[in-house]
């Protein structure tokens, strides 16, 4: 038991895990951070890559690798346009007594679009689970043995995620988008072009979302109704790292990703559904306005 | 709130004679419907007690109805059942009790989520405990008839529907509706916020787990991922947002037409169902926040005025 | 006979930021003080301290005297202290006069019928001048409106103590003028104390019979407006040195 638990084995795929969970964060993260909208049907874009994954590989034979950014692509242009068609009316016709409002409409809102999502899909693509296999040769790096899709989903998440971190650390939209997750009207203020910039983290949110699909699908199976989890996962994450906060996030990530992988191996299979969403609760009772309520010094 | 006029005490009248009638009148296959809108006629007021009335909008009522079957099903031949059903809705406010003074200190769409995870947290620490304790699933005999449950759902459709009527034109329901529109004002004019919400959120529990009690009696099958199903969360709250309004009228509305609509889909498609109900809730948060309630005054005020 | 309201050894911290350190004052029953300073002197913390909104980290505030620390603000409220928001706070969706209805069912007057509390509010909504707005959504109202039903509901709630955070800000001098005879009246028709925070001078002058001036969270000053307007210290602070 000891030998499995300090084994690179479970380490190695805790990395795995909290590498995807990073990215499925980073994408809920950004939109949540500058518009203020839990886009609870995340995880289901998430579902919506995989599938696009899936299908490109049994129906055309184009590997994940190539698919990867082209369903990403495909993510963000769908966030954009979902981004223009919905949520720019929504927020315009914001006043000040509605804002509290909004943030729970809108969960609705995400909630119908989820659930439209995972039906529509089960509809097309008929509930059952999809797996497909690649690159799934098992090799040896001193004494762990893994495979190379699980390796390249480390490499590719991880990358990503501190890509996106330099893009807003560095890159002058990346501020801007930094400045209207801090503080939006102060941003608008300072001639930041805010609608640029959520059509931006609406485009990376579900960008990132897609290409984590795609990634996902790499490695488990999955139904339409799989994308949940993976939102779950994200919440959990941002809260736990701070909101808007991408070194966080990744710490946090790979946190959960530690948490539900020991935790499975320390007890069973049937405790990950209860390890996640008790770290779910347990986070967000710690922490009730999501650990970033910087308690504001108010005179 | 305006007293109801003599068109909705007319209505009202029918609608009781209806319910009285139809295990006389009806087969056996309109009073299983008349029983499943009943349900949902008993399961959405109660919800709307906590989530109409103080703004926060628990994506977890399912949580109380799972609580309330399991209750039954584990003391099932050892309870007799007029102890069973009470002590159902007895566990779930008891639950609401415990979970709901932490809980209520999360805000805004923070709760929505956290009312989400705590239902299936329950769930699946449930499944975890049966599948531990060896059962896969649990099969009832001798249970109650058709009629006897429906009865028993008819006196809960009418608490359910009482507590909301009651709640709402109560000092204690403005106190709700005053933290809901600014629940730091309101706690500085003196409304005891916290009490109230925690008041609000433990009424909201106990006739759900009745109900779930009652229901567990319906099916000779019990599985822990059915009575725990949050698409019953999201049924209740499409139904509530569909009627509207801070009263009993908007949730009869969005009940019997979300029940009408899946009875004509259900057995047939139940996805086209399921897109449905995802379709209302998009287009009622966005175009009619105000559900088919507020439609209705909004055209009845242009009446007036035109 | 004890003061209405005493502040003793006040302080608070926020993190490594002194809110407030060591106010002591008191506020004779019957009285109107003001209270003045420069933005983030301490003074809205000061109320929110009064109020419960907040806990201090030091010292003791007693009202009618028994210590009030610690409580919540509902609580405080139905002991007699009511206050306003600087940003208002109303209840955008109800009306006027269900705005005043929760102050008067849930404040210091405690009425438990909806009949009761609307007859109570009567009153104050014509000295108010919101008669004429009293079924219109709070939402409705002009600014100027709406920092008139904030202070309504504030002596809606029946209380002996109404706390007024610079309800005169962003009025025209027509409307300050108009503020101030309804502040006077409604203090005067109902013997209310006042503790009032303001950055226009001319209602402090005018309104308050004690100023307590504080400056980066300490009192530095006390009396009567004449007093203060000629304190140097408070000159120093406000405009500079040699007054």
């Amino acid at each position: 038991m000891i030998d499995t638990l300090l084994s690179g084995q479970l380490l190695f795929s805790a990395l795995v895990t909290g590498s995807l969970y990073a990215l499925v964060a980073l994408g809920l993260n950004l939109v949540y951070g500058t518009m203020r909208m839990l886009n609870v049907a995340h995880g289901d874009l998430v579902m919506l890559g995989a599938y696009a994954a899936f299908w490109a590989f049994t129906l055309a034979g184009v590997s994940p690798l190539w698919a990867a950014p082209l369903v990403a692509a495909a993510g963000a242009a769908f966030g954009v346009a979902l981004y223009r068609g919905l949520f720019r009316g929504m927020l315009a016709k914001v006043t000040p007594s509605t804002a509290g409002k909004l943030e729970g409409n809108s969960l609705l809102l995400f909630f119908g679009l989820s659930i439209l999502m995972q039906n529509i899909a089960a509809l097309a693509f008929t509930p059952n689970n999809r797996a497909y296999a690649y690159l799934d040769q098992v090799f040896r790096i001193g004494n762990v043995s893994m495979t190379a899709n699980r390796l390249l989903v480390l490499c590719v998440a991880g990358g990503v995620c501190v890509a996106v971190a330099l893009f807003l650390s560095r890159h002058v939209a990346g501020l801007a988008m930094r400045a209207v997750i801090e503080r939006r009207e102060a941003a608008s203020i300072v001639g930041v072009d805010v609608d640029r910039v959520q059509r931006l983290s609406f485009a990376v949110g579900f960008g990132t979302a897609a290409l984590a699909g795609v990634l996902m699908s790499m490695l488990e199976q999955f139904s339409p109704f799989s994308g949940f989890p993976f939102t779950i996962a994200g919440f959990i994450v941002i809260i736990l790292g701070g909101l808007g906060n991408v070194t966080g996030g990744l710490l946090a990530a790979l946190l959960l990703g530690i948490i539900e992988t020991y935790g499975v191996a320390l007890t069973s299979a049937n405790l990950r559904s209860v390890l996640l969403y008790g770290s779910f609760v347990v986070a967000l009772l710690v922490f009730p306005n999501g650990l970033l309520a910087r308690r504001l010094v108010t005179r | 709130m305006d007293r109801p006029g003599p068109l909705w005490v007319g209505l009202a009248l029918a609608g009781v004679a209806a319910v009285a009638l139809l295990p006389v009148l009806g087969n056996e296959y309109l009073v299983g419907t008349g029983l499943t809108v009943l349900m949902w006629l008993a399961l959405t007021p109660s919800w709307c007690v906590l989530s109409r009335l103080t703004g926060y909008v628990s994506l977890g009522h399912v949580v109380f109805y799972g609580l309330g079957a399991y209750l039954v099903v584990i003391t099932w031949q050892q309870w007799p059942l007029w102890l069973a059903v009470p002590a159902a809705g007895l566990l779930a406010a008891a639950f609401a009790a415990l979970v709901g003074g932490p809980a209520l200190r999360v805000r805004g769409p923070y709760f929505v989520i956290l009312t989400f995870g705590l239902a299936e947290l329950v769930k699946f620490s449930i499944m975890a405990a049966e599948s531990a304790m060896g059962m896969a699933a649990r099969i009832l005999f001798g249970a109650p008839d058709l009629l006897a449950v429906y009865w028993m759902m008819a006196a809960l459709a009418l608490a359910s529907l009482g507590l909301l009527a009651w709640v709402s034109g109560s000092r204690f329901g403005h106190g709700l509706r005053s933290l809901r529109e600014n629940e730091e004002a309101a706690e500085t004019l003196g409304v005891p916020v916290v009490r109230y919400k925690l008041i609000a959120f433990v009424l909201s529990a106990a006739i759900p787990g009745m109900v779930g009690a009652v229901m567990a009696l319906r099916s000779t099958y019990f599985v822990v991922g059915q009575v725990f199903d949050p698409m019953v969360s999201v049924t209740v709250i499409a139904m509530a947002l569909l009627g509207g309004g801070d009263g009993v009228r908007g949730p009869i509305f969005g009940v019997l037409f979300l029940a009408l609509l899946s009875e004509l889909l259900w057995a047939q498609a139940p996805l086209l169902y399921m897109i449905l109900l995802g379709a209302i809730l998009v287009v009622f948060v966005l175009l009619v926040p105000d559900g088919l309630i507020g439609l209705f005054q909004r055209w009845r005020r242009k009446g007036a005025a035109g | 006979m004890s003061a209405l309201l005493e502040v003793e050894g006040l302080g608070k911290q926020f993190g490594g930021l002194t809110a407030l350190s060591d106010v002591n004052f008191q506020v004779p029953a019957g009285a109107i003080v003001g209270v003045m300073g420069a933005n983030g002197a301490g003074k809205t913390t000061l109320f929110s301290l009064i109020a419960g909104n907040a806990r201090p980290s030091r010292g003791d505030i007693r009202f009618e005297g028994r210590s009030i620390v610690g409580l919540s603000p509902d609580r405080v409220c139905r002991l007699g202290v009511a206050r306003t928001f600087q940003i208002v706070k109303p209840f955008p969706a109800m009306t006027v006069r269900e705005n005043l209805r929760t102050a008067a069912m849930f404040g210091h007057a405690q009425h438990r019928s909806r009949e009761a509390a609307d007859a109570a509010t009567q009153s104050v909504l014509d000295e108010v001048g919101l008669a004429a707005d009293a079924e219109r959504p709070a939402s409705a109202l002009t600014l100027s409106g709406q920092k008139r039903l904030e202070i309504a509901r504030a002596v809606a709630t029946g209380g002996r103590l109404l706390m007024l955070d610079e309800v005169m800000a962003g009025l025209t001098p027509t409307e300050v003028a108009q503020m101030l005879d309804t502040v006077r009246q409604l203090q005067s028709r109902r013997g209310l104390t006042l503790l009032v925070i303001e950055h226009v001078m001319r209602a402090l002058m005018e309104l308050c019979e004690r100023i307590v001036v504080l400056h980066h969270g300490q009192l530095i000053a006390e009396g009567t407006p004449a007093q203060i307007g000629a304190n140097p210290q408070v000159h120093s602070v406000y405009f500079g040195e040699a007054a």
